[in-house]
């Protein structure tokens, strides 16, 4: 029995209790906060890799309690609990995660001298629910977390307090009250046809043969939940809705937000891989769901003039990257994919919450109205160019490994065409950046440019730093995660 | 037509009527009526599946022995998820009529193509 | 025989309610498509989930609903 496995989840669903309980009091509610921040990254690398049967449903104990004519059955094999299965992979996600999740608490306090009990609890619900949804081994568990992420994502928009926020809340909750079902039909389509909702027996009931691997049923569920996991990864046609969401929360907000976004893609995708990898299509229509988020949002990307708007289509345009790593569905690629992500969540973290200063600073985020930045802050304008450096996938840092993987990746497929592809919206990226970086900071400063504050607090700076420490890392020693995500990849396929 | 089967089309029935209001009804009340038979009919969805024509009820009592009570009763997987999931829609339908009140008191209309032009 | 009656006034007050120029009414209506759906678990064997349902989608949704109503506009148009 390994309890630090659901502690995992159970930390930050209390955390969130406990803040919202104590909503009024700063000193205890920043104290709590701080204190389960740290824990949930530690707790993830403390834990041991296991299994945790909930309600001690081991099959492996009940086997010998089955009626008689289910022995030797399909059913007699089935998990009967949900199932929480810990690897290495789930612990780099979940500490990275944490190390997000802390820093932007950490960086709300420093801007927000007063803070808001709810907003904490939303932060923490999330967490907790993406720390579920990357455990769980069971698809209606994961529907379930998956619910309870969206909903906390529309909290933490409609807690910002920024201009037009509850009309994209709004749009976002109805796409969600669409998708969360469409999701569920799904899993009923897979239930229906195999009995179980436990992702191993379905792997186990359709390899072994026991259901026709083609039949309607199931790739009619597929479909449903592609649908569902377009609507929760923000690829298109959600790519507008999620930028949106993205560039109405606080900065500190949109840094887990999109993380979630990548924890859900994530968990999602690799279910559907490890389920329905065996469908002609699964590769073609995944392959080109990500064609269409890269050159969509990066076509969009270009052509804003809201600096947060353009961070959030850049960041949904990385998603389909890790999309285009699932498509293509060799070893290599899966793991080049799963280093993207890994990077996607540290590099737009860090955009989000360095670019955020900006709108701190000046209450505003029209690049029009902007320039002369740099004057205020020099250090901080160095570490925001790195993470774009980072983003666009200049080496030394963590982004050009993971391209570089999935260029390769693509190019020993045979996919010539999405290498270059891939190469160009980089390039894209990386010039829509630079555009950005020179109007918001280098240029002259506008006349008309009033402070609302003068200076950053140190405890954003920390933040960024950290993140950048973590983005060169990763790029100067990529084999301390590339090795598990190559290994894990082996055993996907 | 048995009757899960008539169930079934039920439920196809609320899903289509449910997208049909979700995407084409421009009052904001309406479309969250429309998501709310979507869920229902999802829910219903997956209780068909469980069903048994002339099964028993899944709760095991006195005097069955448990290879009859296998054989016989509906299959209470989809129940205990459809629990859960009626539970979360429920949340859902709150949280969306909270903001259909917000946003009413801010547009003075309900209309969704007139609040959402409202912004630029 | 009763279950068709049941599965046709479920899905024919679902069609109402979203005809109805009153909102206070189609809230009414979704109150009752969902005691017919609560009806129909109990007939599919699943008598937990009616109650929860017929609790649910009988009574609380409509409940929201109609306070939501009231807070904002009656009529459709």
């Amino acid at each position: 029995m390994n309890y630090l496995i659901p502690l995992m989840v159970v930390v930050p669903i209390l955390a969130a209790l406990i803040v919202n309980i104590f909503g009024g009091n700063d000193k205890t509610v920043k104290a709590i906060s701080l204190v389960v921040a740290i824990a949930i990254p530690l707790i993830a690398i403390f834990a041991a890799v296991g299994v945790q049967y909930f309600g001690g449903h081991d099959p492996a104990l009940i086997a010998s309690l089955l009626p008689s004519n289910l022995v030797g059955t399909l059913a007699a094999s089935y998990n009967t609990g949900i199932v929480y299965i810990f690897e290495n992979i789930e612990r780099i996600f979940i500490f990275l995660m944490g190390i997000v999740a802390f820093l932007a608490v950490l960086t709300y306090f420093a801007e927000k001298k007063k803070v808001s009990g709810p907003y904490l609890y939303l932060i923490f619900m999330g967490l907790a629910s993406v720390t579920a949804l990357m455990l769980s081994n069971d698809i209606f568990n994961m529907y379930v977390f998956f619910e309870i992420t969206a909903l906390t994502q529309v909290g933490i928009i409609v807690a910002s307090s920024t201009e037009d926020n509850y009309e994209i809340a709004m749009k976002y909750m109805i796409l969600g009250a669409i998708g969360g079902p469409m999701l569920l039909l799904g899993i009923g389509f897979i239930l229906g046809t195999i009995g179980s909702v436990n992702i191993n027996d379905i792997i186990y009931a359709i390899s072994n043969n026991f259901v026709n691997p083609y039949s309607p049923s199931l790739v009619i569920g597929f479909a449903l939940i592609l649908f569902g996991w377009l609507y929760s990864a923000g690829l298109p046609p959600f790519h507008t809705i999620k930028s949106a969401v993205y560039s109405k929360a606080r900065p500190n907000g949109s840094a887990i937000l999109q993380g979630f976004s990548v924890l859900c893609m994530f968990a999602f995708g690799i279910a559907m891989y490890k389920i329905f990898a065996y469908i002609p299509y699964f590769n073609t229509a995944i392959i080109l769901f990500a064609i269409l988020a890269m050159v969509l949002s990066i076509t969009m990307s270009a052509m804003e003039v809201d600096f947060r708007r353009m961070i959030a289509f850049l960041a949904v345009g990385e998603l389909g990257f890790i999309a285009l790593g699932f498509g293509i569905g060799t070893q290599y690629s899966i793991a080049a994919a799963l280093f993207q992500a890994t990077n996607e969540i540290v590099i737009t973290a860090l955009l989000f919450i360095g670019f955020g200063t900006v709108y701190y600073l000046t209450k505003t985020s029209d690049t029009r109205k902007l320039g002369g930045l740099i004057a205020v802050d020099s250090t901080m304008t160095i570490m925001v160019l790195l993470g774009g450096f980072a983003l666009a996938g200049v080496p030394p840092f963590n982004g050009f490994q993971s391209k570089l993987m999935l260029v390769q990746a693509a190019l020993d497929a045979g996919y010539t065409e999405l290498a270059v592809l891939a190469i160009i919206v980089s390039v894209v990226i990386f010039f829509t950046f630079v555009k950005a970086f020179h109007t918001v900071y280098l240029q002259p400063k506008p006349k008309d440019l009033k402070f609302a504050h003068e200076k950053i607090p140190k405890a954003t700076v920390f933040s960024v730093a950290i993140l950048l420490i973590i983005c060169l890392v990763l790029g100067i020693f990529p084999n301390i995660v590339t090795d598990i995500f190559i290994t894990f990849a082996g055993g996907l396929i | 037509m048995d009757f899960q089967m008539a169930s079934l089309f039920a439920s196809g029935a609320f899903i289509i009527i449910g997208l049909f209001a979700a995407v084409f009804i421009d009052n904001l009340i309406k479309k969250i009526i429309g998501i709310a038979f979507i869920e229902e009919g999802a829910n219903l969805f997956l209780i068909c599946l469980g069903y048994k024509a002339g099964g028993v009820v899944p709760i095991f009592m006195l005097g069955m022995s448990a290879d009859w009570f296998a054989a016989n009763s509906a299959y209470p997987l989809p129940q205990a998820l459809v629990l859960t999931s009626i539970v979360i829609g429920a949340s859902t339908l709150a949280v969306m009529l909270a903001l259909a009140m917000v946003l009413y008191r801010k547009h003075g209309t309900l209309s969704v193509s007139e609040m959402m032009g409202d912004e630029k | 025989m009763i279950e068709v009656v049941v599965i046709i006034v479920a899905v024919v007050s679902a069609i109402i309610a979203l005809l109805q120029n009153d909102l206070l009414k189609a809230a009414i209506l979704t109150g009752i498509s969902g005691f017919c759906v609560a009806i129909l678990f109990q007939l599919l064997l699943a008598p937990d989930v009616a109650l929860t349902q017929a609790i649910v989608e009988g009574a609380i949704v409509p409940v929201f609903i109609a306070l939501a109503v009231l807070k904002t506009r009656r009529r459709e148009a």
